[in-house]
């Protein structure tokens, strides 16, 4: 059980390597310029809804990204949320 | 410790080799894992002094001394790199994506730098 | 629950130092303790003082210095990434001559080890990256 931090944009080794570590019981949350990865309609969007990991984005990064109502099904958290993510997961590794 | 730097692109890598030396030192139980550009690092033949720098492949060898001996690699990102697990600075483990799983989630704390 | 934080990226790079310690406060709001946040490399620059921030923007130093003001927040800066970056106490300053002290006191400067202990002792280790 991990949680995963994914800063990275798709393409890259750090968003391929992320995906492919993550299990189905592990929560990815999207940060920084990680958040375009959850932009409805691309290809990133495609790869994460096609992994069985839950992938949530941080409200605050999605918003400046302007990606407010563009994350599809993407859940968006807030710092406490993230929070309270990591006191649920015994280990945490950041991808970026 | 999930290294994913290569060696000379920042100085995020040598970070990371101090701090490896420094579990070791500490004699904290750890593994080492590389995984995507890491993998560089473990490189033979690294002569630096052109750049300035500390060799990583050097430093890197010396593990074994620290009592640093579980270390392993990524077999996708060898691959991806075109470099041969027996060619290394150190004696490594590759891992395919569900041992590399298995290995993380069996330890008790992450840290990838 | 303890919580150690490791913060890689500098404030001027994007804006993971910001999450971090947004995560800091929003662990303490919940209730947890932190051990200890841990800077390293790019991370370090967070400890300057002599860095001056556009004045239109949030402070990228003043959270840093609350929480270890009113929260009693350990902050340490790892010495070899901060020295090579000019990121000195006054301690160091004098033995390598630099013309001042550019770390703000809020910072300990440190080595390694300090980040191991607070690994070791933490139910939580956290990396923010850039």
């Amino acid at each position: 059980m991990i949680l995963h931090t994914l800063h990275a944009m798709s393409p890259s080794a750090s968003f391929q390597d992320c995906l492919r570590t993550a299990q189905p019981e592990d929560t990815i949350v999207l940060l920084g310029d990680g958040v375009y990865n959850a932009l409805a309609g691309s290809h990133a969007a495609d790869l994460l809804a096609a992994n069985p990991v839950r992938v949530v984005a941080l409200d605050s990064d999605a918003a400046a990204a302007g990606l407010q109502g563009k994350l599809g099904d993407t859940p968006v958290v807030s710092m406490d949320d993230f929070v309270a993510l990591s006191e649920h997961y015994p280990r945490h590794l950041a991808w970026y | 410790m999930v290294i994913r730097q290569s060696p000379y692109g920042s100085s995020l890598a040598r970070a990371a080799v101090d701090l490896s030396l420094a579990m070791g030192a500490f004699e904290q139980h750890f593994d080492l894992l590389f995984m995507g550009a890491g993998v560089l690092q473990l490189l033979p033949d690294q002569d630096s002094a052109g750049i300035g720098l500390k060799s990583i492949g050097k430093v890197l060898s010396s593990l074994p001394l620290y009592d640093v001996e579980r270390v392993y690699v990524d077999a996708d990102a060898l691959l991806r790199h075109g470099i041969n697990a027996d060619q290394l600075v150190l004696p490594v483990q590759a891992l395919d994506t569900l041992a590399l799983q298995e290995l993380l989630n069996s330890a008790d704390q992450l840290v990838s730098c | 629950m303890i919580y150690t934080l490791l913060v890689l990226s500098s404030p001027t790079s994007g804006h993971g130092a910001r999450t971090a310690y947004r995560f800091a406060q929003a662990a303490l709001a919940r209730g947890h303790d932190i051990e200890r946040i841990f800077f390293l490399d790019e991370g370090t620059t967070a400890g300057s003082q002599a860095a001056v921030y556009p004045q239109d923007e949030e402070s990228r130093l003043q959270p840093w210095i609350e929480l270890a003001t009113h929260h009693g927040v350990e902050l340490v800066l790892c010495i070899s990434s901060a020295l090579k970056r000019g990121i000195l106490d006054a301690g160091e300053a004098e033995r390598y001559e630099k013309p001042a002290a550019t770390a703000h006191p809020a910072f300990v400067i440190s080595g390694l080890g300090q980040l191991i202990d607070a690994s070791a002792k933490a139910d939580r280790l956290m990396t923010f990256a850039r």
